[in-house]
C-alpha cells in the first residue's frame, strides 16, 4: 500500500463547531473520571436512554456504545471482541455488547479508557439485546441496574399505555437513583434542561437539513461524529451551542458554495445504518473517490427530541428509531430521501444488529419503490472489523453509482 | 392403549402439525398461530379458537432469504418460510410476542410476506411487575383479543377466560407431572420425549391433558426401564430428530430440561380468582429464569444448576439455537455456574437447516464419556 502523504495539520479554530463538539465529547470522558475521583457515583448510559434523568440530577455519565465506537474505530474492535469470546460470549453477538463486556473484564483499553459505574442506566428503546447487555454487566460489575423499558411499538401511535408504563418507570427510575447516587431530582433544573435538549435538536435538525442544498454544505460522514453528542450531551447548553454553530456553518457554505464534502458532489445517496467504525476511513473513500456524497442518514431524524412538556418527552422516547414499526420507519426515510434529492440508498447490513437488519430488506424495496431511486446492501458490522469485506464493498458502491449514473443519463462514468 | 401405542399417537401429531391444523379446520374450527416464546394462548382458547404452535420447521430456507438476513436465527426464518410456502394456510391470525429483536422483525416482515394471514402483535413489558407492569401486559392482552376479534368475528367474555385458565392450569399440572414421570422412565428416547412436549402445541390443551393422564396412568403400571447417564438440556429448542437419536445411541437419558419449547412453558399456573384478565397478567409477571424475560438478579444459569442437581443430572447440555442473542448472553453464566458446581457442559449449536450432526456426535460422545 502507498504511504499515506500527511498534509500538515492546521491547529483546529476553537470557535468551529468541529472543535466545539469534539470538546463536548472528550470532556464527558473526563468529567465521568474526574467524578469518580471526587467520590460521585458515575452511571453507564444506553444510548437512547432520557438524558434528561442524569443531567437533571446532575450524574457524570459514559455511553458505552460511544465507548465502543470509539474502540473500534481505532482499531482496537478485533481484540476486544475476542476477549470477550475468550470468556464464552458467541461471535455473533452485537459487537458493541462484546466489547463492552470485555472491558468491563478488563477495566482497561488504551483506545478509550472510561469510568468504572457505580450505577447502569439501560433502556430498552433501542433494542432487547440492551437488556441481556446490562444485564450481564450488572452481575459481572455487581453495580445496580436501572432498566427502563420502551417496547418496540407495533403501531403507528403511541398508545396510552404505553405511555403510561413509561412514565411509571421513568418515575420509579428517578426515585431509585435518587436512593443511589443520594442525588436529588429538580423540576425546575428539569425544565432547563429540556429546554436545553430541544434548543440542540432543533438546531441539529436545521443543520442535517441544509443538505437540501445542491451540492450539500456538508458530508454526511460529518454527521456520524456528530452524533456523538446528541446521544450524550444534548441536555447541555454548550451542545445547543456547538450545534447552532454547526447550523451557522453550515448555512455560511450554502451562501458562498462551500461543503465539508471536499469534492464534486456528483451523487446524492442516504447511508442506512451505523458506521462501520474500524472501516469508517474505506466506507467513506470508497464513496467520496466517486463523487458520492452521503448526504443524510436516519440519525438526522432521530435526534429530533423536541417536546415541551414531561408526557411530550415521554412519548418522544417511544418514538426512537428502533422502536418503531416499519411503516413509521419508512415514511421517515423516504421524507429524508424526498427532502434532500436522494438519488440512491446504500444499506449496511450490520451483522451486529438483528433489529435495524432484520426487516431492512422490504423496508429498503419500499423506500426504493416510493423515491424511484436504487437500493444496494452490503454485509459490515459497526465494531467488529472481521465481518466486512472491502472487495464487496466496493463492488456494491461501484454498482449503486451506475446505476444512479445510467438514470442521469450516463455522462459522468 | 399400551405405552407403545399412546407414544406413536403423540409422534403422529407432533410430526405432522399440518395434518393437525387441517384436521380442525375440516371440523369448522378456526385456527390461530401462536409465535414463540410466550404467547397469551389462553386468550385465543378463551375465544372458542384454536391455537397452534408455530415453532418453524427444519426446512432448507428460499423466500425467508428475501426478508431475514443470514444472521437472524432459524426459527424465525423457518416460520416466515412455512407461511410464504402456504403451510399455514387457513390460520386465522398469527400472534406475535416482541420478547427479542429477532421476534419484533418477525411481525414486521409477516405483514409483506404472508399477507393473507393477519399479523397481531403481543406486547409484553418487560418491567412485568407490580401496577405499572401489569397494566400495560393486560392492556396488551385487551390488544390482542380486540384484534382476535375483529380477525375472526369471535367474542371474548371472562368468563370463558376462566374456565380457559383452569384448562391451562391442569395442562400444566399434567406436564410437570410428565416431566416428573420421564425423568424416572429412562426407557423413553429423547426424541420421544421431545414428541410428548411438541404435539401439545399442535392440540387444544384439554386433549393433550387427556392423552398425557393416559400416558401416565400407563407408565405407573410399568418397571422403569434400566437406568442410563441422566443430563439435562437448556435452550430455545431441542426438537430434532436427529440430534435426539444421538441422544439415545450414546446413553443418554433426558432427566430434566429447560427448553423454552418444552419444560419452560409449564412452570407457571395462573391464578383461578379474580378477574380473568388481571390474573393472566400477575401470570406472566411471575414468570422468570428464561432469556428472553427481564431477569435483572440474573437467576436462570443457577436455576439450570438447581434443577440439574435435582434431578441427579450428571451433566448439561447446552442446545444453543444459532443466531439467538438471548440465550448467547446466557451461556457464559450458565456455563460458569455449572462448572463451579462440578457439572460438565456440552454446547451444541443447531439450527433448523443443519444436515450433518457428524460434530454434534463427537462433542456428544465426548461429553458422555467425561460423565462416565
Ligand atoms: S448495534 Fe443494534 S444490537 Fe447493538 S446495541 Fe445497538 S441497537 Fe442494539
Ligand atoms: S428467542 Fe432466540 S430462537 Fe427465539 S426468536 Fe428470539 S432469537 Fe430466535
Amino acid at each position: 500500500m502507498a504511504e499515506e502523504i500527511k498534509k500538515p495539520r492546521t491547529p483546529p479554530d476553537p470557535s468551529s463547531a468541529k472543535y466545539k463538539l469534539s470538546k463536548i465529547a472528550a470532556d464527558a470522558y473526563k468529567d465521568a473520571v474526574a467524578a469518580k475521583a471526587r467520590g460521585e457515583k458515575v452511571a453507564w448510559v444506553s444510548s437512547n436512554f432520557p438524558v434528561e434523568i442524569p443531567e437533571t440530577m446532575g450524574i457524570a455519565t459514559v455511553y458505552p456504545e460511544n465507548q465502543a465506537a470509539g474502540i473500534a474505530a481505532r482499531g482496537a474492535g478485533a481484540r476486544m471482541c475476542e476477549e470477550a469470546e475468550t470468556d464464552g460470549y458467541s461471535n455473533d453477538i452485537c459487537a458493541y455488547a462484546r466489547i463492552s463486556l470485555a472491558y468491563a473484564k478488563l477495566k482497561s483499553c488504551p483506545e478509550q479508557d472510561v469510568a468504572m459505574p457505580d450505577v447502569l442506566l439501560c433502556c430498552s428503546n433501542i433494542c432487547s439485546c440492551m437488556i441481556k447487555w446490562y444485564e450481564n454487566l450488572s452481575r459481572e460489575l455487581n453495580v445496580p441496574l436501572i432498566m427502563l423499558d420502551i417496547p418496540f411499538n407495533p403501531d403507528d401511535e403511541v398508545s396510552e399505555a404505553q405511555a403510561a408504563y413509561v412514565k411509571g418507570q421513568f418515575l420509579e427510575a428517578v426515585r431509585r437513583l435518587e436512593e443511589i447516587t443520594g442525588k436529588k431530582w429538580s423540576d425546575e433544573r428539569f425544565q432547563e434542561v429540556m429546554s436545553n435538549s430541544c434548543r440542540t435538536s432543533r438546531a441539529w435538525l436545521a443543520a442535517t437539513a441544509m443538505a437540501r442544498y445542491t451540492p450539500s454544505p456538508f458530508n454526511g460522514f460529518d454527521l456520524l461524529n456528530h452524533m456523538a453528542v446528541m446521544v450524550t450531551a444534548r441536555g447541555k447548553p454548550e451542545a445547543a451551542e456547538a450545534m447552532e454553530t454547526l447550523l451557522k456553518e453550515y448555512q455560511e457554505n450554502v451562501e458562498t458554495g462551500k461543503s465539508t464534502f471536499r469534492t464534486e458532489e456528483k451523487y446524492r445517496i442516504m447511508f442506512e445504518g451505523i458506521a462501520c467504525w474500524p472501516w469508517l476511513r474505506v466506507t467513506s473513500a470508497g464513496l467520496k473517490s466517486r463523487g458520492v456524497n452521503m448526504v443524510t442518514t436516519i440519525y438526522a431524524d432521530a435526534f429530533g427530541f423536541d417536546y415541551d412538556s414531561f408526557d411530550g418527552m415521554i412519548r418522544a422516547y417511544c418514538k426512537v428509531p428502533n422502536a418503531i414499526n416499519l411503516e413509521t420507519a419508512r415514511d421517515k426515510r423516504v421524507k429524508l430521501c424526498r427532502d434532500n434529492g436522494v438519488e440512491g440508498l446504500l444499506v449496511h447490513t450490520n451483522r451486529s444488529c438483528k433489529l435495524w437488519s432484520g426487516f431492512m430488506p422490504e423496508m429498503s424495496r419500499q423506500i426504493g419503490a416510493a423515491c424511484h431511486i436504487p437500493v444496494v446492501s452490503f454485509d459490515g458490522d459497526q465494531a467488529d472489523p472481521r465481518n466486512f469485506s472491502e472487495a464487496q464493498y466496493d463492488t456494491r458502491v461501484q454498482g449503486l453509482t451506475e446505476i444512479m449514473d445510467s438514470r442521469k443519463g450516463g455522462e459522468s462514468v | 392403549m399400551n405405552t407403545r401405542e399412546l407414544l406413536s399417537r403423540f409422534h403422529a401429531v407432533a410430526s405432522d402439525p399440518r395434518g393437525q391444523m387441517k384436521k380442525y379446520l375440516e371440523a369448522g374450527e378456526r385456527v390461530v398461530l401462536t409465535a414463540p416464546v410466550y404467547t397469551p394462548e389462553e386468550l385465543v382458547h378463551a375465544m372458542g379458537l384454536v391455537p397452534m404452535g408455530a415453532w418453524g420447521a427444519d426446512m432448507p430456507l428460499e423466500g425467508a432469504k428475501e426478508y431475514f438476513p443470514a444472521f437472524i436465527c432459524s426459527v424465525m426464518q423457518s416460520i416466515l418460510e412455512l407461511g410464504m410456502k402456504g403451510v399455514y394456510d387457513g390460520a386465522s391470525a398469527i400472534v406475535i410476542p416482541s420478547l427479542c429483536d429477532s421476534l419484533k422483525c418477525l411481525g414486521q416482515n409477516w405483514k409483506y410476506a404472508v399477507p393473507a394471514i393477519p399479523f397481531i402483535p403481543m406486547t409484553y413489558p418487560q418491567n412485568r411487575w407490580g401496577r405499572v407492569g401489569t397494566g400495560f401486559t393486560r392492556a396488551g392482552y385487551e390488544r390482542v383479543i380486540a384484534d382476535l376479534e375483529r380477525a375472526t368475528g369471535a367474542k371474548f367474555d371472562p368468563a370463558g377466560l376462566a374456565e380457559s385458565i383452569k384448562v391451562y392450569n391442569a395442562h400444566n399440572a399434567a406436564m410437570r407431572r410428565l416431566d416428573e414421570a420421564l425423568a424416572v422412565h429412562a426407557e423413553i428416547g429423547a426424541a420421544q420425549r421431545s414428541d410428548l412436549f411438541k404435539s401439545a402445541f399442535f392440540m387444544k390443551k384439554e386433549e393433550h391433558t387427556a392423552w398425557v393422564e393416559e400416558l401416565l396412568a400407563a407408565l405407573e403400571g410399568e418397571e422403569p426401564g434400566a437406568p442410563k447417564i441422566k443430563v439435562m438440556t437448556t435452550g430455545i429448542l431441542c426438537d430434532s430428530p436427529a440430534l435426539l437419536d444421538i441422544f439415545d445411541d450414546l446413553g443418554l437419558h433426558i432427566a430434566a430440561d429447560d427448553v423454552a419449547a418444552q419444560s419452560r412453558q409449564y412452570r407457571t399456573d395462573c391464578a383461578e380468582t379474580g378477574d380473568p384478565l388481571d390474573a393472566l397478567a400477575e401470570k406472566f409477571a411471575a414468570m422468570g429464569c428464561c432469556s428472553v424475560l427481564y431477569d435483572p438478579d440474573k437467576k436462570r444459569p443457577r436455576t439450570v444448576v438447581e434443577q440439574a442437581k435435582a434431578r441427579g443430572a450428571k451433566g448439561v447440555v447446552v442446545a444453543l439455537t444459532k443466531f439467538c442473542d438471548p440465550e448467547e448472553f446466557d451461556v457464559p453464566f450458565i456455563k460458569r455456574e455449572c462448572q463451579a458446581a462440578g457439572l460438565p457442559v456440552a454446547l451444541v449449536e443447531i439450527d433448523r437447516q443443519m444436515v450433518n450432526f457428524e460434530q454434534a456426535r463427537t462433542l456428544l460422545e465426548t461429553f458422555r464419556d467425561v460423565l462416565e
